[in-house]
């Protein structure tokens, strides 16, 4: 695997990664990918209609109106103020 | 108390503890005590516990004596238990062993907790894991890199490393773990306990931080099949937070314990017992085999063709799937937030950057490639069809036989600077569980041996959707002949 590719795939991911960690993980995923391309041998097709035979779409609970989480709990693990997450100004 | 009676209780399995609390010989806050008392004296060394909450077990066990003075105990009343990391608890940090989340306190329970809750359990705290659930060692742990009760310099395996080795070395009676991949089966026979990983569904999975949605399961891990019943009838059933809970009836898993074994069709998968697997470990499953034939089972050979191909499509699945699972940490709405980024995207790449570790990130990466626009087909594509064919293999197997037997591992534990460094080598090393999850089966692992070094070596029975009794059942009537080693702390 090329350093464009992982680049790529690191902006997939949201991830950065340093020249020196590029190049470690170049080497790695090729090794990983050789793993994985074992599932080239063999010859199948995946059958979606068989996998979604038993998916019972109306088998849904009952849409009703519950007590959920209060916003002081939502909000103790972020940084927030006035009941309201505070993330950094992006629009000028 | 006497001296020695303190030291043997920690040995002691749920049901001897039960008698003991439901007779008053002990108090379940005098039971606690000691349990506390020995994760301060042991876990230093061991590091099985990221949280020991101390305070919350005291109270928990008060209630519990409640329960016991007024005659309504229930099974699990009163046993201290730990819980993996990626299990939120109410009010107690849950770090999935991720700088990302190191300080998240959950608002929640995880349905699991509610029903351990409502069987007054006493709680000892939270146990280490591999990051995020994706490894096979501990040592990818952000916060403890557990080492194995029967050799420091082993690891304990993972990811429920910590859960496996805090019952192995009796800092909890039992615990509950996750099994995405053979995180429950495997910890358990590098620690020489019992981890028994049920049908995908059987167990909600409501509150349990997600790595692989479709193969994801919580179970109990614990020093015998029997406690794994005990705690798996605390657990099951259907769950209206979680769409993939199944609503078929629960039952009591331990009631098929002591029926015969005999007629039993054992089946021996050929492709399990090949080259790769350590010779040590070949013959003493085989060897317990042989004890199940003395029993009156039937031995039956047969092959599953498509396991050289299992570890490719485990991978390419649950990397696919934790890459959409893992989107959700942003460092805005809870987990690790970079001190650096001026814009969203820049803070964005920098709070995962900084709070990822290296496997994460691999994982991450594999499972976008996987998913990219070209390779989707190749990959993922033929990954999930080698999901229908690894499922089809395993029902034809069930047409002719009653249960499966296989190693659990490749090799006993291995030490904690080997393969490490070498993910191809780790990955390769789940080549004996991965099938089951794949195939969202039950199975459960048990000791059947030690090699020369005394190293645990187990063993896995696998059986239909849904048919945890029998696994127990066929587990448990092993154990009754087998006389396990503690390991010397």
């Amino acid at each position: 695997m090329d350093l464009q590719m992982i680049a790529y795939l690191a902006e997939l991911g949201k991830l950065h990664f340093s020249n020196e960690e590029m190049e470690e993980m170049a080497v790695q995923m090729t090794n990983i990918i050789e793993i994985m391309d074992t599932v080239k041998e063999i010859d199948i097709t995946y059958d979606a209609e068989a996998d979604n035979k038993n998916v019972y779409l109306n088998d849904l609970r009952v849409d009703q109106k519950q007590d959920s989480l209060c916003t002081e709990k939502i909000l103790q693990n972020a940084v927030n103020d006035q009941n309201c997450f505070v993330v950094p100004k992006v629009v000028e | 108390m006497q001296i020695i009676k303190i030291m043997e209780i920690t040995k002691l399995n749920i049901r001897d503890l039960r008698k003991m609390l439901d007779e008053k010989q002990i108090s379940a806050p005098e039971l606690t005590k000691i349990y506390l008392d020995r994760i301060a004296k042991y876990d230093k060394n061991i590091q099985s516990y990221i949280s020991v909450v101390e305070e919350r077990a005291m109270k928990d066990a008060e209630s519990a004596q409640e329960k016991i003075n007024n005659g309504s105990a229930s099974p699990l009343c009163g046993i201290p238990l730990a819980i993996k990391d990626n299990i939120c608890t109410d009010g107690v940090r849950t770090t999935c062993s991720s700088k990302m989340l190191e300080n998240f306190i959950p608002p929640y329970n995880a349905t699991v907790i509610e029903k351990l809750i409502s069987q007054n359990i006493v709680m000892l705290g939270k146990v280490s894991m591999d990051e995020f659930a994706m490894g096979g060692s501990t040592q990818t742990s952000a916060f403890a890199k557990t080492k194995n009760p029967y050799n420091l310099s082993c690891v304990p395996g993972g990811s429920s490393g910590g859960s496996a080795a805090s019952v192995a070395a009796s800092l909890a009676a039992a615990s509950l773990g996750s099994d995405t991949g053979g995180s429950i089966r495997q910890p358990s026979a590098f620690c020489g306990v019992t981890g028994l990983k049920p049908t995908y569904s059987r167990v909600s999975r409501y509150g349990l931080i997600a790595f692989a949605s479709s193969l994801d399961q919580i179970g109990p891990i614990a020093k015998n099949a029997h406690d794994c019943g005990i705690i798996l009838n605390a657990i099951a059933g259907y769950d209206p937070h979680d769409g993939t809970a199944s609503k078929s009836n629960t039952m009591d898993y331990t009631s098929k314990i002591g029926n015969p074994i005999k007629g039993l069709k054992i089946a021996i998968p050929k492709e399990f017992y090949a080259d790769g697997i350590e010779s040590e470990v070949k013959e003493k499953v085989l060897e317990a085999a042989k004890v199940y034939e003395s029993m009156g089972a039937e031995l039956v050979e047969c092959s599953m063709p498509s396991l050289k191909y299992a570890v490719a499509a485990y991978y390419l699945i649950s990397s696919a799937e934790a890459s959409s699972n893992l989107s959700r940490y942003d460092g805005i709405k809870y987990g690790h937030r970079s001190q650096i980024g001026d814009d969203y995207n820049e803070l964005i790449c920098n709070s995962r950057s900084e709070g990822f570790g290296e496997e994460v990130k691999r994982r991450i990466l594999l499972g976008n490639y996987a998913l990219s626009s070209g390779y989707y087909d190749a990959y993922y594509g033929k990954a999930l069809a080698l999901k229908q064919k690894i499922s089809a293999e395993y029902d034809a197997i069930f047409e002719k036989c009653d249960v499966i037997l296989t190693p659990t591992t490749p090799s006993v534990a291995y030490g904690i600077h080997e393969n490490i460094s070498d993910p191809v080598k780790m990955y390769q090393a789940d080549i004996c569980t991965v099938t089951v999850n794949i195939a969202s089966l039950p199975a459960i692992s048990t000791t059947c041996g030690y090699n020369k070094n005394n190293m645990p070596i187990g063993m896995s029975i696998v059986v239909k959707k849904f048919d945890e009794a029998k696994i127990i059942q066929v587990a448990d009537a092993f154990e009754k002949k087998f006389t396990t080693i503690e390991p010397l702390l």
